[in-house]
C-alpha cells in the first residue's frame, strides 16, 4: 500500500507547475502574480517540511528533509530574482519559471530515490530543464551553443548512467540500493560508471569540460541556478550513493573518488588562473569547491553529514550573493563578461564592491568569513580520517585559488575605472547580496543559528 | 584580582565599532580631515583603554588575567577564550600606540579615499589585538589570517607604482605559510581534543610528530618574521606600501611571527625546538649577515630599512631559540625595540618622501643644513637601530649576544659581526642624506611640522626610556616568559 502522504511535497510542486502552466497560458499579464504564487507555495512546502512530524514523511531520513528544505527556500528566493534579471535582456517568458520548478521536482525525486531507476528519472527531469535554461536566451548564439553543448554531453553522461545501472542490475538482479552488496568486478565496474556519470552532473574534474563553456554562454541567472540548487541535489545524491552502497568497501571506486577529488581541487585552482572571463573563472572556482565537498563525502565518519551540509549551505549562500551582484552589473546593453570590466567598480557602487570583496574572500577561505569555517571543518574531518595528503593538496590549492579571487578584488579596488559599468539597482538582487554578505560576515561572531539548524537534523 | 569588566572584548570591538560607524557616514558630506580626526580619536581612546591592562595587571600572579570565555563551536571544544599575560601586554600597547601614529603620519599624504583608509586601519588594529589576546589556537589562527585582508588593501590601494605586485606577493606568501599551520592546528585539535593553548602546552606529542608539526608552524611564522629564505616579500611590501603601511608592517605585523614562536611553537614542541635549534640559528645568522650586506648596497631608503628589519628580526629568532631566560628576554625586548625604532625610521623616510616624492638615497644630501630638527631625530633613531647603549636597541641585542656565548662562540661571532655591519649601513645612510653639499632643489625643504615633531618626540622618549630603564618592560615579561615559554 503506497502512502501518498510521503509524496505530498512532490505532488504539491507538480500541482504548482500545472497551475502555473495554465495561468501562464491563458493570462498573458500574470507574471507577477505567478511568481508571487510560486514563492508563497514553495515557502509553504518548506514550512510543512520543517514542522511536520517525522512519521508523516515516512522513511525519509533527516538528511533528505534538510536538503529539501534548503532547496525549497533557496528556490523561493531565486524565483523572486528571475523576472527582473531576464528583463534586462528582455527575454523573460513565464516558461523559465516552469523549468525551475521542473528542475527542483527532478532534484526532489533524485534526492529521495532509493533505487537507481528513480534516480535516473530524477536526474533526467532535472537535466532537461537545465538544458533549456542554458539556451534560454534564444537571441544569443553563445547561449544556444551552451545549451547544445550541455545537452549533448549531458545525454552522453545519462547514457553512461543507464549503462552502469544495467551492469549493476545484471550482477545483483536488483536496482534497490539496499540490495546491492556484491563485490564483483561486474558490479564494481557498473558502480564506477554510475559514479562517473554523477561526477559529470556535479562538474567534478576530469568530467568538468562542459562547465566553463556552459557557464560562459548561459544567461547569468541560469548559471546562478546551475551552480547552486541542482548541484546541491546531485551532491546529496552522491553522498547517499557513497554511503548507502558502502563504496568504501570497493577499493577501486574509493580510489576513483579520491583521484577525482584531487583532480577537482587542482584543476579548479589551476584552470582559473589564466581565465579572463568572469563566468569561466567562477566555473573553475565551483570545480575547486566541489573538490572540497568531495573530501567531506569521502571522510564521512567524523560528523561528516554536518560538515557536508555546513559546506553546502555556506557555498550556496555565497554563490547566491556573488551571482546576484554579477547580474546587476551591465556594460551598456550587455552582461559584464571580462574580469577587466570590473575595474574601478568601487567608484560605481560602494556597497556592491564591498559585498563582493567579502564574498570573494569567503570563497577563498580567508578568515574571519564563513568560507573559512566551512573549509576548516572539512579539513578537520579529512585529517581525522587520515587523509593528510588530500588535505595538503586542498590547502595548497586554496592558496592558488586565493590568487584569482584577489585578481577580481584588485580590479575592483586598486584600478582606476576605465570602462563604463552600469549598475542596475534591482530590489531582490540587492536583498540577496546584502543578506548573503551579512551572513558570511556575522557567521564568525554568531555561528549558533546554522550550527543549531544542522545539529537539530543530525543528532 | 577579579576583573569582571570585559576589557579585552572591548579592546577588540572598539575599533570595529568605530569602523562601522565611520562606514555609515556619507563621505561626500564630511571633510576628509574630520574623518581622519575621528579615526584618530577612536584609536587614541583605544590606546587609553589598553593602558588599563598594565595598570590592573597583577604581576604577582602567574598565568592569564582578564580571562573571558564563551563557547563558540561546541562539538570541537573551540571557544572564544581570551586573556592577557606579561607577554601579550607590551605587544598590545605597541599596537595601540602605533595606530594613532599611522593615522597622524598620513595627515597630509593620504588624499584619496580617506574614509576607507581609516576603516582598514581600525579593522587591522582589532585583528592584531585579537592575535595577541587569544588563548585558543583556532581564534589565534582566525585573527592571524584576518590581518592579511586590511593590510592587502592598504598596500594595494595607497601603495606606490608597483603596488599590485607587492600586495599580491605579501598576501600569497603569508597565506601559503599559514595554511600549513592550519593543517597542524587541525591535527592538534583532533589529538588533544581542545584548542586551549594551556592544555596543549602540557600535552606530550610524539617526537617524530613534533618535528612535522613544528615545521608546519615554522612555515607560517618564518614567513611572518621573516626569516632568511622567506624574506623576499618584505622589501617589496615595504617599498610599495604607504608610509603608514610600512610603519604598521615593521612595527607590529612582523612581531606576529615572533609572538607565534614564543606563544605556540616553543611551548608546544619542546623536543622539536631543541632539535631545530641549530637550523634556526643558521638561518638567523645568514639573515643577520647576508641581509646586512645586502642593505649596504641598497639605493632605496625604504628597501635598506626593510633589509635591516630582516637582520634585526634575526636577533629576535636567535634570542627566542636560545631557550634561556636571558635569551628569550632579549629576543622579546628586541621585538619591542625594533617595533619602535623601525617604525620611527620608516616615518623618517616618509617625511622626506612626502616632500620630494623620492626614496632614492642619491637624491638627498646635506639635509642637516636645511632640516636640523629632522636630522636630530634621524640621528637618535639611527643610533637606536645600530644599538647604541642608552637606547632600546642596545638592550635586546646585548642580552641576545650574551646568551649565545653559552651555546656557541661562533654564533656570538656571527651575531656580533652583524651588529658591526648594521652600524656600517645605517651610518652610511645617515651620512649620505644628512651631510655634504645641499642640492639646489633641496633648499626649499621645510623642516618638521608640529604633528611630525610630536610623534617623533613621543617615540624617542619611549626609545630612550626603554634603553635606560629596561626593567620597566622586563619585569613585566620576565615571569610570564619563564612560566609559559620555558617551563
Amino acid at each position: 500500500m503506497i502512502n501518498l502522504s510521503f509524496y505530498l511535497p512532490e505532488i504539491f510542486i507538480l500541482s504548482l507547475i500545472i497551475i502555473s502552466l495554465l495561468i501562464g497560458l491563458y493570462y498573458k499579464n500574470s507574471n507577477t502574480i505567478l511568481l508571487g504564487l510560486n514563492f508563497i507555495g514553495l515557502i509553504l512546502i518548506s514550512l510543512f517540511y520543517a514542522f511536520s512530524p517525522e512519521s508523516f514523511l515516512g522513511g525519509e531520513n533527516s538528511m533528505i528533509a534538510l536538503s529539501k528544505i534548503i532547496i525549497l527556500i533557496s528556490t523561493a528566493i531565486y524565483i523572486l530574482m528571475i523576472k527582473k534579471s531576464l528583463d534586462l535582456d528582455s527575454i523573460y517568458r513565464f516558461e523559465f519559471l516552469l523549468f525551475v520548478l521542473f528542475a527542483i521536482l527532478g532534484s526532489f525525486v533524485l534526492i529521495s530515490s532509493d533505487n537507481f531507476l528513480t534516480a535516473f528519472i530524477g536526474i533526467e527531469i532535472q537535466s532537461l530543464s537545465l538544458y533549456l535554461m542554458a539556451s534560454f536566451n534564444t537571441k544569443s548564439l553563445s547561449s544556444n551553443e551552451a545549451g547544445v553543448k550541455y545537452f549533448s554531453l549531458g545525454a552522453l553522461s545519462s547514457g553512461f548512467l543507464l549503462f552502469g545501472i544495467s551492469m549493476v542490475y545484471f550482477d545483483n538482479s536488483s536496482i534497490q540500493f539496499s540490495e546491492i552488496n556484491k563485490i564483483t568486478y561486474f558490479s564494481e565496474i557498473g558502480l564506477a560508471i554510475i559514479a562517473i556519470s554523477l561526477f559529470f552532473k556535479v562538474a567534478a574534474a576530469p568530467f568538468h569540460i562542459w562547465t566553463p563553456d556552459v557557464y560562459e554562454g548561459s544567461p547569468t541567472i541560469s548559471v546562478l541556478f546551475f551552480a547552486t540548487i541542482p548541484k546541491l541535489a546531485s551532491l546529496v545524491f552522491l553522498f547517499r550513493f557513497y554511503n548507502e552502497l558502502n563504496i568504501k568497501d570497493y577499493d577501486s571506486i574509493d580510489f576513483i573518488f579520491k583521484i577525482v577529488c584531487i583532480l577537482s581541487l587542482l584543476i579548479g585552482a589551476y584552470g582559473a588562473i589564466t581565465q579572463k572571463v568572469i563566468k569561466r573563472l567562477l566555473a573553475f572556482s565551483s570545480i575547486n569547491h566541489v573538490g572540497f565537498i568531495l573530501i567531506s563525502i569521502i571522510s564521512f565518519k567524523f560528523l561528516s553529514e554536518g560538515t557536508f551540509f555546513f559546506y553546502l549551505i555556506i557555498y550556496l549562500v555565497t554563490s547566491f550573493g556573488v551571482f546576484s551582484i554579477l547580474i546587476s552589473l551591465r556594460a551598456d546593453k550587455e552582461e559584464i563578461t571580462l574580469i577587466s570590466q570590473f575595474s574601478g567598480l568601487k567608484t560605481y557602487s560602494r556597497s556592491k564592491s564591498i559585498a563582493l570583496l567579502i564574498l570573494l574572500f569567503s570563497l577563498a577561505g580567508i578568515p574571519p568569513f564563513a568560507g573559512f569555517f566551512a573549509k576548516f571543518f572539512v579539513l578537520n574531518a579529512a585529517i581525522n580520517e587520515g587523509y593528510i595528503f588530500i588535505s595538503t593538496i586542498a590547502v595548497v590549492t586554496s592558496v592558488i585559488a586565493a590568487f584569482y579571487y584577489l585578481r577580481i578584488i584588485k580590479n575592483m579596488f586598486f584600478d582606476e575605472p576605465d570602462s563604463k559599468i552600469k549598475v542596475k539597482s534591482m530590489f531582490y538582487n540587492n536583498i540577496t547580496y546584502i543578506s548573503s554578505a551579512t551572513f558570511v560576515t556575522l557567521f564568525a561572531i554568531y555561528p549558533d543559528p546554522l550550527i543549531f539548524l544542522i545539529n537539530s537534523y543530525f543528532n | 584580582m577579579n576583573f569582571s569588566f570585559p576589557i579585552i572584548t572591548l579592546l577588540i570591538l572598539t575599533p570595529v565599532i568605530g569602523a562601522i560607524t565611520l562606514s555609515l557616514t556619507k563621505s561626500d558630506q564630511i571633510n576628509k580631515k574630520t574623518i581622519l580626526l575621528a579615526g584618530l580619536w577612536i584609536s587614541i581612546g583605544e590606546f587609553l583603554l589598553s593602558l588599563l591592562l598594565p595598570v590592573f595587571y597583577d604581576k604577582s600572579k602567574n598565568g592569564y588575567q582578564f580571562i573571558e570565555f564563551h563557547t563558540w563551536f561546541e562539538q570541537f571544544d573551540i571557544n572564544y577564550y581570551v586573556g592577557v599575560d606579561g607577554i601579550s601586554i607590551p605587544l598590545i600597547l605597541l599596537t595601540t600606540f602605533l595606530i594613532p601614529i599611522c593615522l597622524l603620519c598620513s595627515w597630509n599624504s593620504i588624499k584619496k579615499r580617506v574614509k576607507e583608509y581609516v576603516i582598514y586601519f581600525l579593522l587591522l588594529e582589532s585583528f592584531i589585538i585579537g592575535v595577541f589576546v587569544s588563548i585558543d589556537i583556532v581564534i589565534f589562527y582566525v585573527f592571524f589570517e584576518s590581518v592579511l585582508i586590511p593590510m592587502f588593501l592598504i598596500i594595494g590601494i595607497w601603495g606606490g607604482e608597483n603596488r599590485v605586485y607587492a600586495s599580491f606577493k605579501f598576501f600569497l606568501y603569508t597565506l601559503a605559510g599559514s595554511v600549513l599551520m592550519l593543517l597542524a592546528i587541525i591535527y592538534i585539535l583532533i589529538t588533544v581534543q581542545t584548542g586551549n593553548i594551556d592544555i596543549i602546552k602540557n600535552f606530550n606529542f610524539d617526537e617524530s610528530i613534533q618535528l612535522v608539526l613544528f615545521l608546519c608552524f615554522f612555515a607560517s611564522f618564518a614567513v611572518k618574521v621573516p626569516m632568511f629564505p622567506f624574506h623576499t616579500w618584505l622589501p617589496d611590501a615595504h617599498v610599495q606600501a604607504p608610509t603608514s603601511g610600512s610603519v604598521i608592517l615593521a612595527g607590529v605585523l612582523l612581531k606576529l611571527g615572533g609572538y607565534g614562536f614564543l606563544r605556540l611553537s616553543i611551548p608546544f614542541f619542546d623536543f622539536a625546538s631543541i632539535y631545530f635549534q641549530p637550523f634556526i640559528f643558521t638561518l638567523s645568522c645568514i639573515a643577520i649577515t647576508y641581509t646586512s650586506i645586502v642593505a649596504l648596497r641598497q639605493e632605496d631608503m625604504k628597501k635598506m630599512i626593510a633589509y635591516s628589519s630582516v637582520a634585526h628580526m634575526g636577533f629576535v629568532t636567535i634570542g627566542l631559540f636560545t631557550l634561556t631566560q636571558d635569551g628569550v628576554n632579549g629576543g622579546y625586548f628586541q621585538m619591542i625595540s625594533h617595533g619602535l625604532v623601525s617604525a620611527a625610521l620608516f616615518l623618517i623616510v616618509g617625511v622626506v618622501y612626502e616632500r620630494k616624492h623620492s626614496r632614492s638615497i642619491a637624491d638627498y644630501s646635506g639635509l642637516a643644513n636645511t632640516m636640523p630638527k629632522y636630522s636630530a631625530f634621524f640621528m637618535l633613531f639611527m643610533l637606536a637601530s645600530v644599538g647604541l647603549p642608552g637606547t632600546s636597541g642596545f638592550v635586546g641585542e646585548f642580552l641576545v649576544i650574551l646568551s649565545t656565548i653559552k651555546i656557541s662562540i661562533y654564533l656570538t661571532i656571527f651575531t656580533a659581526v652583524g651588529v658591526v655591519v648594521g652600524a656600517a649601513y645605517m651610518l652610511l645612510l645617515y651620512k649620505n642624506i644628512n651631510f655634504g653639499q645641499v642640492n639646489n632643489n633641496l633648499k626649499e625643504m621645510k623642516d618638521l611640522n608640529f604633528i611630525e615633531i610630536s610623534y617623533f618626540t613621543i617615540i624617542s622618549i619611549m626609545v630612550v626610556v626603554l634603553g635606560i630603564y629596561p626593567k620597566l618592560l622586563l619585569k613585566l615579561v620576565d615571569a610570564s616568559i619563564s612560566l609559559s615559554v620555558l617551563s
